[in-house]
């Protein structure tokens, strides 16, 4: 039985074929061929996290993914994931929500987009941009779509949702700037969403004497930008680069493979000011 | 969240503090290497004499243990990730201890000056429980333990033990009212002092240190525990058994314990410097190398003193203790220093430059050369001082001493090159 708190590399582990489910729901999942990032990545990063990342329904993955390793859960993980659904629908109506208007609510139906194979993204971001101060965008759906809420979450917008037969109606608003401050630390905190990195450089710092790996380190920052991670084979914790990492607006996950051996992952910070 | 990730943190340490530290340690250093000087024909005979008590006090507290201090202050918040519980904490205590040292060397010194032992002692003792207080504080909120913080822990514990017992005797000369041996009491605190503080925090602090510097990998730390083991029940043991006045066989029993657990520890080092991939020993890790040879000898010399009246030996107690302070910790500390501060200094004036401006390299920071030359007047100072307090000659005696008074000199200048450049 896969649970959404099991991490994708014990999965991969356990049942390597199941790598071809991942890659089915979300090309984002192609990287874990890759050993390296898969190394790097998946052993630190759960199935709901990774749902998150990817942008794919949780209960649809943990679904696929259960039904590929045993059929007989298919019927037990259907109820659970009714069940676990209804849950993320709030139960009472948000202040913004009484008192609407019509002509206030811009409506964005993405199963069309879905049904031609497209991701739909795109569509519902450029509908957020030209979103007025007091307008509310409503986006209809044939699943719950999770992801977005902790996207638009980080623009500031409160969500609302409502599931009318097979169909959720999702209602976004934008809060005021103090509220989605807040909003905003929290997910400062959280990691940082790996899988949108699209090139690596790998460090090898482990035959080098303190400072050295430190300045090594240091010296490769400026080639790090907002699409590329900087690996590095450590041999051991790099406790004395992380407030020099802060100080220039980068961030580092440290990966402890063993006693000597550690994968340190740095990358540009997040700029949380949109 | 799984404990084998850790997102960035921040714990910078003091880098004031700890250097404040340093630097009333080097200094002492250098007094207690000049008084040596001066004083040579005190050093000679019983080692109960006030002379010797006080330029012994000058090393072991206001070297050694300022030193200890200062590093771990650095090293807490390092090691285990971890903010120091207070600076403002480590600052207050640095006043009441400088003050103790210099009082109670003081009093030493004036055997007869109307100054109480009490009152230094209990200065000492309230700033190492600030101390204890301080770190046990910082320890608390470890998320990730290790074995140099199991080491630390009761490091600590047996600092104050041994301030305990160092308060105890300071009172009993004061108005004697200890019932066993005022000489036997005094090993109890000088062992406590040398195997449960100083030795616990060097082993503890060199698991990281020492592969760090060496860049050992692939070695196990099973031995460790070991020693962890044996020296903490033999300290125990010998902390209980000096309360009678016959120690007997259980002396023996604890005292091997001891010296099991601090052969086993060597061994332990051995194993980390033969997996080292810089194969090379620069001036640090030469000083330190030895520093663990003489360990070595001082444990079996130690270990020896079980089974025949050493005492009745001229100087040998003399000599063991130059072994352990000079031979050992001294050279340790030396050779750590030369690795330690000028990372500290440099990490805090250059480390925000990298890749924006040229940095200095580290070793570039001192002269390796003087510092060479340091060493090796060390240990020749060391070889002509043992034969010579053998054969109590004075003349000998006065020409070790001034080479190493030199040398305190020449380490002195390097550090304070470092901390310039």
């Amino acid at each position: 039985m896969i649970t959404k708190e099991m991490k994708i590399s014990e999965i991969l582990n356990k049942y390597p074929d199941t790598i071809k489910i991942f890659i089915k729901i979300s090309p984002h999942f192609k990287r874990l061929e890759n050993k390296i990032l898969r190394k790097a990545l998946a052993s630190r990063v759960n199935v709901e996290q990774a749902a998150s990342i990817a942008g794919v329904d949780l209960n649809h993955l943990l679904y696929e993914l259960n039904k590929a390793i045993n059929s007989e859960f298919e019927i037990q993980t259907d109820r659970r994931k009714e069940s676990e659904m209804n849950q993320n629908i709030s139960e009472s109506l948000p202040e913004w929500l009484k008192n609407l208007t019509d002509e206030k609510i811009v409506e964005l139906d993405v199963r069309p987009i879905l049904e031609s194979g497209k991701d739909p993204f795109l569509d519902i971001m450029n509908k957020v941009k030209a979103l007025k101060d007091d307008e509310i965008l409503l986006i209809i759906n044939s699943f719950e779509p999770v992801p977005l809420y902790s996207v638009l979450g980080r623009k500031g917008f409160e969500h609302y949702t409502r599931k009318e037969g097979t169909i959720y109606k999702i209602y976004f608003f934008k809060q005021k700037i103090s509220q989605f401050e807040s909003a905003i630390k929290e997910q400062s905190q959280q990691e940082p969403n790996l899988v949108e990195f699209e090139k690596v450089i790998e460090i090898d710092v482990r035959d080098l004497p303190p400072p050295e790996p430190m300045i090594k380190i240091l010296e490769t920052l400026s080639q790090i930008d907002e699409k590329t991670v900087l690996l590095v084979h450590h041999h051991r914790e790099p406790i004395m680069l992380y407030p020099k990492l802060e100080e220039r607006g980068y961030e580092a996950i440290s990966h402890k493979i063993n006693e000597n051996y550690y994968k340190v992952l740095i990358m540009k910070k997040r700029k949380t000011n949109e | 969240m799984n404990n084998q990730i850790s997102v960035a943190g921040i714990y910078s340490p003091p880098f004031r503090i700890v250097i404040k530290y340093f630097i009333t340690a080097i200094i002492s250093f250098i007094v207690f290497n000049l008084m040596l000087l001066v004083d040579y024909k005190s050093i000679s005979g019983h080692h109960f004499q006030p002379k010797i008590l006080s330029i012994n006090h000058i090393l072991t507290l206001g070297f050694i243990t300022m030193i200890i201090f200062g590093a771990m202050f650095q090293l807490v918040p390092v090691v285990l990730e971890v903010k120091l519980f207070s600076n403002i904490l480590a600052e207050i205590q640095f006043w009441i201890y400088s003050i103790g040292v210099i009082l109670l060397a003081y009093k030493f010194y004036f055997f007869s000056s109307s100054l109480s032992f009490e009152f230094p002692a209990i200065l000492l003792s309230i700033a190492m429980t600030i101390f204890t207080i301080n770190i046990v504080l910082s320890m608390i909120r470890v998320k990730k333990w290790n074995i140099t913080g199991t080491y630390l822990a009761s490091a600590l514990f047996w600092l104050l033990i041994t301030a305990l017992a160092g308060y105890l005797l300071s009172k009993n000369l004061d108005t004697p009212f200890i019932k066993i041996n005022h000489l036997q009491y005094l090993k109890l605190h000088a062992i406590t002092a040398f195997v449960g503080w100083v030795s616990m925090v060097v082993m503890g602090v060199s698991f990281k240190l020492i592969p760090m510097f060496t860049l050992s990998h692939g070695y196990k730390l099973n031995l460790a525990k070991w020693t962890f083991y044996l020296v903490n029940i033999g300290l125990l043991g010998i902390n209980w058994i000096m309360h009678y006045p016959e120690t007997g066989i259980y002396n023996l029993i604890f005292g091997f314990l001891v010296f099991i657990g601090l052969v086993l520890y060597l061994i332990q080092i051995f194993i980390i410097f033969k997996k080292r991939v810089r194969k090379k020993l620069d001036i640090g890790l030469k000083f330190s190398a030895f520093a663990f040879i003489v360990m070595g000898i001082s444990a079996l010399l130690n270990f020896s003193f079980l089974f025949y009246d050493y005492e009745a030996i001229k100087n040998l107690t003399l000599i063991y203790g130059f072994l352990v302070l000079i031979g050992y910790i001294s050279f340790l500390i030396i050779g750590q220093m030369y690795k330690i501060v000028p990372f500290l200094v440099w990490y805090h004036k250059y480390s925000s430059k990298v890749g924006i401006e040229k940095t200095p390299m580290l070793k570039d920071m001192f002269d390796e050369k003087l510092a060479e030359i340091q060493f090796y007047m060390m240990i020749i100072g060391l070889i002509i001082l043992i034969p010579s307090l053998f054969l109590d000659l004075q003349s000998f005696a006065l020409i070790a001493f001034l080479l190493f008074s030199i040398s305190s000199i020449v380490f002195g200048f390097n550090m304070l090159k470092i901390l310039r450049s």
